[in-house]
């Protein structure tokens, strides 16, 4: 069959930031959905969220509740939410109760009340909350053959008037195989709410939906005042192409160490700054954004240790001023919010910024902030969390610095703590040395993927001007980078310079 | 509390429902009309039982004001009529500015849960020939 001889399923947007690209482009036309989950999980805002994007007054919204949350809190409730918009009640959106038929009469009674109201509205979108608690009724839980009786005829005269159905339901994951409601559902929305030490995550996922590819996996999502948000793990670039490899070097900002990258930093690549507190990572790290927007490149910093007002002022210190670019709009300085972040949401806010501004340049000053700002279920994660989001960030061409804390050993050259190396296109290290009886500090290129790079050790100073890489490399001491050189005699001094 | 007031709107709707029926001279027909007409529209959005407690608690702190209302009840469908044994009495019942306070009681019971937005446009659904103009939200819907 070809593509123009197939019916063309119409999909409606879901009302929720970053579902439809989860659902693959909105829900289907005419579905026959679940929105199943615990208590408190969010079914009924996801819902009225669904509910408020898509009734109108010719096609409009029939909520049916059923027992549990009385309808009256829960508009008291849910008119809370900056979506709820009252002018749509009741033209666009009636709320009608079937307790009463739920209580007294039997199923076939339920669905020709549902029946009935249909036919009289002729509603675009139907929602029945709880449908959970309309079949576990008072008088005992129907036969297995009414309740598929029922849910058949339901979802067949639902789909016939052309209605977008919602059945909301706090069912268990073990009611999956053997429930017949999962059976005929088009789609299934499952939400989970997890306490994880101190901190709540919520997480989403589209265990069924029939006609449209979906985004697969566990999705975070956060309830705020505008209702679910949701945070696809593709990061909302599941469409989008990688952009081909560029042949273009940035400058980092320091003109020695440029030289010594071969030339720059590769555009689009991931570069990670390693050294000890005091080293000057965020330092360099500013030096490479303020370059970036000497050349017009906006830049992006997310800083998760300190305010953006304390970032910008440290800046100033150093002579590179930020206030400006910010005010102009070719800076933003991120301060995200920590302790119960998820790297979806953490990408989420980095994308928009990089959109807004078209941001070439992205600071993650440090990933030890970062990763002390997710909540500890998203700890556990962090490195494929990291992947994910250096991949698609460098997929739209954005050139990553990450700062990395590492502890200073005197035995020991790590690159990293987080064994991340591997996520980095470029590493840069700094290290103390103790060198005549002062702490000085030295620069080595460890990586460059995208070429040649020098392989001297050079030493460098924090000056008011940032970093100032001084002299040429340190030719007349060995074992640099243990911290502790010795200085070389006349003769070994002579074959290292052979 | 509601920009017009609960009870300028209960004696708004008392007025425009004893205008509605120039055949009958109780007064108390008006206040009993005004409350089935509520209790129709908010039966289908919170249910019998949602609607009937929430006529309850009306009237409960109705009483407190209006010792006359002692002689009215609930029913279990929600309905208000007045007790069996106080008919034969002389009581006020809904008399006089008993079913103002009545009605504003409920109003002000819905305002309090729903806020004035929804409390306007219940209204306005039940009684859709009723002026509330002066009582706008300004909430119009979107196109």
């Amino acid at each position: 069959m070809s593509a123009q001889d197939k019916v063309a399923i119409n999909k409606l947007p879901t009302g929720v930031l970053g579902l439809d690209e989860i659902v693959g482009g909105g829900l289907p036309e005419f579905s026959f959905n679940i929105i199943a989950g615990a208590p408190g999980s969010g079914k009924t805002t996801l819902a009225h969220q669904f509910v408020f994007a898509n009734a109108t007054p010719e096609r409009p919204a029939l909520y049916f509740t059923v027992l549990g949350e009385s309808a009256i809190k829960m508009l008291r409730y849910q008119q809370q939410y900056t979506f709820f918009d009252p002018a749509k009640l009741p033209g666009s959106i009636r709320f009608i109760n079937l307790s009463q038929v739920v209580l007294e009469k039997d199923l076939g009674a339920v669905l020709a009340e549902i029946i009935k109201e249909v036919e009289k509205a002729n509603p675009a979108v139907v929602v029945v909350d709880s449908f959970r608690t309309m079949v576990r009724r008072p008088q005992g839980s129907p036969s297995e053959l009414d309740l598929q009786s029922f849910i058949q005829h339901l979802a067949l005269f639902l789909a016939s008037w052309q209605a977008t159905t919602f059945l909301i339901g706090e069912y268990d994951e073990d009611e999956l195989r053997d429930n017949p409601v999962f059976t005929v559902a088009d789609g299934l929305i499952w939400l989970r709410q997890i306490a994880e030490r101190n901190s709540v995550v919520r997480k989403l996922q589209i265990m069924k939906l029939r006609g449209q590819a979906s985004v697969p996996g566990l999705h975070t999502f956060r309830i705020t005042d505008a209702g679910l948000q949701a945070f696809s793990r593709t990061f909302g670039l599941s469409g989008h192409k990688k952009r081909p490899p560029s042949q273009r070097r940035l400058s980092i900002g320091v003109p020695e160490l440029d030289k010594m990258m071969g030339g720059g930093i590769p555009e689009g690549d991931s570069v990670l700054i390693t050294g000890a507190s005091g080293t000057g990572k965020s330092v360099l790290a500013t030096q490479f954004i303020a370059a970036g927007i000497r050349q017009g490149e906006p830049g992006i910093v997310a800083v998760f240790e300190e305010r953006p007002q304390a970032y910008a002022d440290r800046a100033g210190s150093f002579g590179l001023d930020l206030e400006s670019p910010q005010k102009d709009g070719t800076l933003l300085i991120l301060y995200l919010r920590p302790l119960d972040l998820s790297v979806d949401e953490t990408m989420n806010e980095i994308l928009d910024a990089v959109k807004r501004i078209g941001a070439k340049r992205l600071v993650i000053d440090s990933l030890a902030g970062f990763e002390m700002a997710l909540s500890p279920g998203f700890r556990e994660d962090f490195r494929e969390s990291l992947y994910r989001m250096i991949f698609a960030l460098t997929g739209i061409g954005v050139t990553i610095l990450s700062t990395v804390e590492v502890d200073e050993s005197f035995t020991e050259f790590p690159f990293s703590t987080y064994s991340i190396s591997f996520l980095t296109d470029d590493i840069v290290r700094l290290r103390y040395v103790s060198i005549e009886g002062e702490l000085r500090k030295i620069v080595v290129i460890i990586k460059m993927r995208g070429g040649d790079h020098s392989q001297d050790i050079r030493e460098y100073e924090i000056t008011s001007e940032g970093m100032v890489i001084a002299g040429e490399r340190l030719k007349d001491y060995q074992h640099l980078i243990t911290g502790i050189p010795e200085r070389l005699r006349a003769s070994e001094k002579k074959k290292v310079i052979e | 509390m509601l920009q017009l007031g609960a009870r300028d709107l209960a004696q708004r709707l008392l007025a425009h429902e004893a205008a509605a029926d120039k055949t009958s001279v109780s007064a108390e027909s008006a206040a009993l009309r005004v409350h089935e007409k509520l209790r129709r529209s908010l039966c289908v959005l919170a249910g019998v039982a949602g609607y009937r407690s929430l006529a309850s608690r009306a009237l409960t702190l109705a009483k407190a004001r209006a010792p006359g209302l002692r002689a009215m009840q609930v029913t279990a469908d929600g309905t208000l009529q007045m007790h069996s044994e106080a008919r034969s009495e002389s009581h006020k019942g809904l008399a006089g500015d008993n079913q103002v306070i009545l009605i504003s009681e409920l109003l002000g019971l819905l305002h309090a849960f729903i806020g004035e937005a929804l409390t306007l446009r219940l209204l306005r659904e039940a009684w859709p020939n009723a002026v509330f103009e002066d009582c706008d939200s300004g909430e119009e819907e979107k196109a």
